[in-house]
């Protein structure tokens, strides 16, 4: 979900394809599972494929609590294989699966494939690794709960904790004379005030079409609580009941009252974020990953102190509180039951115990609730208005539908939204479309 | 018949490279062919499926029915600019006095970028906002109101994405017919002249069917290129936006890589197979009964 970069997508594709070749059928797991594996602890190299910035805290801190870890252990390393571009990093990840040749330690989103994985037992329960370490109760619920699969199972470990706003310019809104959408069907109108006032109104990444995905699970999200993209994603809900249909109609109008930017679907990570730091877009909606970014001293000084940002709307009939809204814990860490010994064991207390501090003292959101974060030098007020907002969120999650739905009709899903929201088809095919790949492909995965 | 020794070289030589390109070539066609009569997500146990795959392809796919047109579209453009502009080019150079070497390194030098920079630059030069290299060309003539983004547009995206990969390679097959128009007699050419032939003429009934063979050759190589292209278009627009610039190959990478649906995969990659020696067969036999003709 970090900047986008394809690069490593064509050469992992040949090499991947070569991999794929050598793959054996039905691979299976030869671990036991234990989360107390017995024997001694033997210092080793041990890898983790990961899909996170090669510069970012996580990786930062883990590097440190690695070599703190290796002068206790001569002989220990992490071997840290990262590949941040999201789409690149899931196909070698689920080639790796396929070949049966994940590492210790991999990356991944409470998705139907890591289910299949889990449920194949090649997965260590996290709920009882953690619970043995004495680190479970530590952690934030919603942080937890965001890496759960649907049977409330848990298997990843959260490195991260965010917030997903919607950051808008203020003196954007003053000149278009709007203020802030009081409810979700006050976006088109919003949108529309601002464009007449020459202002592109949303900034959006539509290249990398997880941006555009998180609009259709808003209104649902409102409507009906975080139930309806559950039952949508086996099958039992379609896109043409009522909370999906109020989803669809509403993009629609997203993009009849042009709210994104022109050609958004070919515009990058980078360049969305431009237009709402120069000043040319009034909103943009990203998570707090990027407080960096938008809360500092460092913007543009013309734009600095206009940045706010407003959380998803409700309005007097949401089935969900004002609190509670896309506030993921980022890709988990899964541990793999092959290859788990007494040093990984051994390692991942050590590691679990001591980032939580490491990672607040960053500035970023820790997803324990035990250690307070750090507020970094330059930042603006809104730096620890977001930080304190972390706090008091509700209990329910609006999930991301791309970590929900199989991945055939997430595809399809993305692709979709863009011909919609651009206008090249309606409501009605949209609908009728999505309704025959959901019932085609959700067997696949959730029967 | 060859002498004894002579057979055991042929065979030394010939053995190696054909055991190579039986393992990294026909195996792996051979495997993608057994996958795709199978349903396999990579992790679970094979099922076999007989040919549903390929009913399902040819039935009831309507994505792969659009990357298919769209792989043709894409051929047809990718031909005309690489064909068709290293023909021009090349014959242009033949009457250039000074100055050829530096067009050609010019025309070559695209083969040699690579492709993720080909991507990035041409996103910038399709752009819209911030402005790109079209767009503001169009506004200085004048012509704002052709102005667009190029690679949103499903009506203009699959041109958008043909155009950098027929622009890559443009210089590479103008070189081989730059080196095939200098092996035409000069003496021919001359004598036609003297003749009153125009220059149209001596092109059409003197130069082209010189280099036949040689045009034969280069447009069995891009058609073939083209119908496996793939990374400009995926780091272009992933396919998009829907399906306006999927290809067959972008697809099958997709369904297999995204969908992990490896059978599924492989059935289209079988088709991709089949595509391009129907390909090469029909172009062989176009070009066969018009020198025949």
């Amino acid at each position: 979900m970090k900047k986008p970069i394809r690069t490593a997508a064509v050469a992992a594709g040949v090499a991947l394809a070569l991999a794929l070749a050598g793959c054996s059928a039905g691979a299976s797991s030869s671990g036991s599972g234990s989360i107390s594996p017995s024997g001694k602890i033997v210092p080793r190299q041990i890898s983790w494929l990961l899909s996170r910035p090669a510069d970012g805290g996580v990786i930062t801190v883990m590097k440190q609590i690695a070599a703190d870890y290796a002068a206790k252990h001569p002989g220990f390393s992490l071997n840290l294989i990262t590949t941040p571009d999201r789409p690149s990093y899931i196909q070698k990840y689920e080639t790796l699966a396929a070949a049966n040749k994940l590492p210790e330690l991999f990356d991944t989103d409470a998705t139907p494939f890591a289910q299949k994985l889990a449920k194949q037992g090649r997965m260590i329960d996290v709920a009882k690794l953690l619970k043995s370490y004495g680190l479970y109760n530590e952690y934030r619920p919603a942080a937890l709960n965001y890496q759960r699969f649907d049977d409330g199972s848990l298997y990843m470990v959260p490195f991260e904790f965010q917030e997903e706003f919607f950051w808008y310019n203020k003196a954007l809104f003053q000149k278009a004379g709007v203020s802030v959408p009081a409810t979700l069907d006050d976006f088109p109108a919003m949108c529309t005030a601002l464009r007449k006032a020459g202002i592109t109104p949303i900034a959006i990444d539509g290249q990398d079409q997880w941006p555009l995905e998180r609009y259709i699970a808003y209104q649902p999200f409102r409507v009906a609580g975080p139930s309806y993209v559950q039952t949508l994603k086996t099958g039992k809900a379609k896109f043409s009941d009522a909370p999906g249909q109020k989803a669809i109609n509403w993009l629609s109008q997203l993009g009849s009252a042009k709210c994104f930017e022109n050609g958004f679907s070919s515009v990058g990570y980078s360049d969305a974020q431009a237009l709402f730091t120069s000043g040319k877009a009034a909103v943009y909606n990203i998570g707090t990953w990027e407080l960096s970014s938008l809360a500092t001293d460092k913007l543009d000084p013309s734009v600095r102190n206009d940045v706010d940002y407003f959380t998803l709307p409700t309005d007097a009939n949401s089935a969900t509180a004002a609190n509670e809204f896309v506030s993921p814990s980022g890709i988990g860490m899964a541990v793999s039951s092959k290859t788990f010994d007494p040093l990984v064991r051994d390692f991942l207390k050590f590691a679990l115990t001591r980032y939580p501090a490491l990672i607040a003292a960053t500035g970023a959101l820790s997803p324990t609730s035990n250690v307070t974060t750090t507020i970094p030098a330059g930042a603006t007020p809104l730096y620890a208005k977001a930080v304190a907002q972390a706090d008091n969120l509700g209990t329910k999650l609006a999930m991301p539908w791309d970590t929900q739905l199989d991945p055939t009709t997430n595809t399809r899903l993305q692709q979709e939204l863009t011909l919609l929201v651009q206008g090249n088809t309606t409501p009605a095919e949209f609908t009728s479309t999505m309704d025959d790949t959901l019932a085609q492909n959700a067997p696949k995965f959730f029967n | 018949m060859l002498p004894n020794r002579s057979r055991l070289s042929v065979l030394v030589f010939l053995v190696p490279p054909l055991l190579l390109y039986g393992v990294a070539v026909l195996l792996p066609i051979i495997q993608s062919l057994v996958l795709s009569f199978f349903s396999w997500d990579g992790i679970s146990a094979m099922q076999f499926v007989g040919v549903q795959n390929y009913v399902h392809m040819l039935t009831g796919d309507s994505v792969f029915w659009h990357s298919f047109l769209n792989a043709l579209g894409y051929l047809v453009i990718c031909l005309v600019l690489q064909l068709g502009g290293a023909l021009v080019v090349a014959s242009l150079l033949t009457s250039f006095r000074r100055g050829r070497e530096v067009v050609k390194t010019l025309y070559l030098l695209p083969a040699v970028i690579s492709t993720v920079a080909i991507a990035f630059l041409f996103q910038r030069i399709y752009s819209i906002d911030p402005v790109g290299l079209i767009n503001q060309i169009l506004a200085w003539l004048g012509l704002g109101g052709l102005e667009r983004p190029w690679l949103s547009d499903i009506h203009t995206v699959l041109a958008a994405v043909s155009i950098p990969e027929g622009w890559r390679f443009t210089g590479l097959y103008m070189l081989i017919i730059y080196a095939a128009l200098l092996a035409v007699p000069q003496e021919l050419e001359e004598a036609a002249r003297l003749d009153g032939a125009s220059r149209w003429r001596i092109f059409t009934q003197i130069r082209f069917p010189y280099i036949r063979p040689v045009w034969t050759t280069t447009t069995i190589v891009a058609a073939t290129y083209s119908l496996r292209g793939f990374d400009i278009p995926y780091l272009l627009t992933n396919g998009g936006p829907g399906q306006s610039s999927e290809l067959l190959t972008t697809y099958m990478y997709k369904t297999a890589f995204t969908s992990t649906d490896y059978g599924y995969a492989s059935t289209i990659s079988v088709f991709i197979v089949v595509e391009c020696l129907v390909a090469v067969g029909l172009i062989l036999l176009m070009l066969r009964r018009k020198a025949d003709a």
